[in-house]
């Protein structure tokens, strides 16, 4: 053959049937070339010719890399959240079976019990218990039983709401969305931030005032006097108190004097307060006693004149006296805090400020394995008629009363004297019969255990459902640490 | 001399009467490789393919068996090298069928894209 410089000629090509890239149906297969020999065959091919390395990703690309998505498709994926990048997000996404729209929306049950409450925590439903109206005949036990009575236990506790706070905390979100002094809202303040503006309000409510009240007009004291209640000499030394301290920044002495112009100093709010609690009206002007001993406003009665000229009165002898006063070392006042009526200490208050809910005395106990070391029936007692305690042995131990004892203290006993007879006798008789003696007692000390072993068996096979029984009975009665069995 | 005295016809096509001239498209030689690890599904392509091309009176020369690949991975079982050394034997099959026509290439696609079953996978060689 002749040589040829290279391969064979290659007079084929080769065609693979791909699965459709993007395809849902597997069967949905073309053919693509998969070798690159320059032999051509028309019409077989469906698709462009392809590496032989053929992925996934590459037909993917082909496929999408067709321009901008369509409008729909960026709409979408703008709504989602997903940045307008030419990447197609929703090729990531799934669309949500029927099915799991109920699953993933809530929908609270109607039928709902509240959740149960804490391990911890004993709820009692006290609703039916009536209070006594009169506290005076107050016996502790039989208003306990009462109270015992009435209550029941309660599993689960519904939140109180109340519907006044449901309101306002549904309001709390709307309705203040305004200033901060919202919250003072209080009317003698509207009151007197108004006096410094609307006039029309001033006049509605002078008349206001004026006709509910018109009647009250007889006791002048209460509405004409900005002083309703007689002022004490508390009330004298709290107002000085209060001016000293904050009489810098205080200035509605200053105020006061002007015309039309005022607000009320902070002294006067308290009173106003009252009088208001009282009357429910305010007048604009602030009276001073002053006005009424010099005649500046009018006024009914000489009662009044009196009394206001006795106000500036003490107010100067107060003044007066509070200026001498460091001359003088105070009055130091003991407040107790506590009536001692009030306060009557028992043991039980005092002892522990837990409940019992936390605080369990009862379980805090040693496990009473002790209790079997010591015989209920010390033998001692019974033996002994004197009151001798015989001590035995080489460490000189009270033999009767030793727990685990008595059996063999009361064999030994039975035992020595018979042994002791014994061993007279065989210490008279040869050497060797005391092994054989020592061999006797000793077989005849393991047959008695033996048939300890065998009766203590037989006792315990016979009263076992009683432990049991037992066990179970305290174990839901009685503390924890009490084992039977 | 005599005896050539009979008509000496030219050696004509016989069978189809009317038939003028060649088959108008070209014939290639074609071969379907057919390779799978599903026997059963393999042999049912075959079959139909067989059975499409005879339809389509092509020569054919029927599904040549290719030995059977197998892959084999020995691979200890444990993930440490503690207990007795145990292995597992895993192996792959791979089953390949050959089948050789002399048709057009339109033919083969029509052929082929009857024949569907999944995990078969298809190659089809032409050449002159």
């Amino acid at each position: 053959m002749a040589g040829r410089g290279g391969r064979k000629p290659r007079n084929f090509a080769t065609f693979r049937l791909f699965p459709r890239a993007g395809a849902a149906d597997p069967n949905d297969r073309v053919f693509v070339r998969v070798d690159h020999n320059d032999y051509n065959v028309p019409g077989f091919a469906d698709e462009d010719s392809f590496d032989s390395n053929f992925t996934a990703d590459a037909a993917d690309l082909h496929s999408s890399a067709s321009g901008p998505l369509p409008e729909h498709v960026r709409r979408e994926i703008l709504e989602l959240g997903f940045p307008d990048d030419g990447y197609n997000y929703l090729f990531h996404l799934r669309e949500l079976r029927p099915a799991a729209d109920a699953a993933s929306s809530f929908v609270p049950s109607s039928t709902a019990r509240p959740e149960p409450l804490p391990l911890d925590v004993k709820a009692y439903d006290a609703s039916r218990v009536r209070v006594a109206p009169s506290a005076d005949d107050l016996d502790e036990g039989k208003t306990m039983c009462k109270v015992a009575a009435k209550t029941a236990p309660l599993r689960r506790v519904q939140r109180a709401v109340d519907p006044d706070v449901a309101r306002l905390l549904d309001e709390s979100d709307f309705s203040h969305a305004g200033s901060e002094d919202e919250g003072l809202e209080e009317d003698f303040v509207i009151m007197a931030n108004q006096a410094e503006g609307d006039d029309e309000v001033e006049e509605e409510d002078e008349e206001l005032g004026n006709g509910i009240f018109s009647d009250v007009e007889e006791e002048e004291e209460f509405e004409d006097e900005p002083k309703p209640r007689v002022r004490r000499l508390l009330d004298e030394q709290f107002d000085l108190l209060a001016l000293e301290e904050y009489g810098d920044s205080d200035d509605d002495d200053d105020r006061g004097g002007r015309d039309g112009d005022y607000e009320l100093p902070r002294e006067a709010i308290d009173e106003l307060k009252l009088f208001r609690d009282q009357n429910g009206c305010v007048d604009e002007d602030y009276r001073t006693p002053a006005d009424f001993v010099r005649g500046k406003l009018e006024s009914t009665t000489a009662d009044e004149v009196d009394e206001s000229a006795n106000v500036m009165r003490k107010c100067a002898e107060y003044a007066e006296r509070y200026l001498n006063e460091p001359a003088e070392e105070k009055e130091i006042v003991l407040v107790s805090e506590s009536s001692d009526e009030s306060e009557v200490w028992d043991c039980e208050t005092i002892v522990s400020t837990y409940s019992n809910l936390d605080n369990h005395p009862g379980k805090i106990e040693t496990p009473g394995n002790c209790r079997k070391r010591f015989p209920r029936v010390f033998p001692g007692e019974t033996a002994t008629t004197n009151d001798l305690i015989k001590l035995h042995g080489k460490e000189k131990l009270p033999v009767d009363y030793l727990p685990q004892r008595k059996r063999n203290g009361e064999k030994e006993k039975k035992v020595k004297p018979a042994e002791a007879l014994n061993a007279e006798k065989v210490k008279k008789e040869a050497h060797k019969e005391t092994k054989e003696e020592k061999k006797a007692r000793k077989a005849a000390v393991k047959e008695e255990k033996r048939e300890a072993r065998k009766a203590k068996k037989e006792l315990k096979g016979l009263y076992k459902s009683e432990t049991q029984k037992a066990q179970k009975v305290a174990a839901v009665t009685g503390p924890s640490s009490i084992r039977l069995m | 001399m005599a005896a050539a005295d009979v008509a000496y016809a030219p050696p004509m096509k016989s069978g189809k009467a009317g038939y003028e001239g060649g088959v108008p498209e070209v014939q290639h030689r074609i071969r379907i490789t057919l390779s799978s690890r599903n026997v059963k599904n393999l042999e049912k392509v075959c079959r139909d393919l067989v059975t499409g091309a005879k339809g389509k009176k092509l020569t054919l020369k029927g599904p040549v068996r290719m030995p059977t690949k197998v892959l084999n991975i020995t691979t200890r079982k444990s993930p440490c090298g503690e207990g007795t050394n145990t292995w597992d034997r895993f192996e792959m099959r791979v089953h390949k069928r050959v089948i050789d026509l002399v048709s057009s290439p339109d033919v083969v696609k029509q052929i082929t894209s009857i024949t569907i079953e999944p995990g078969v996978e298809v190659e089809v060689t032409i050449s002159d």
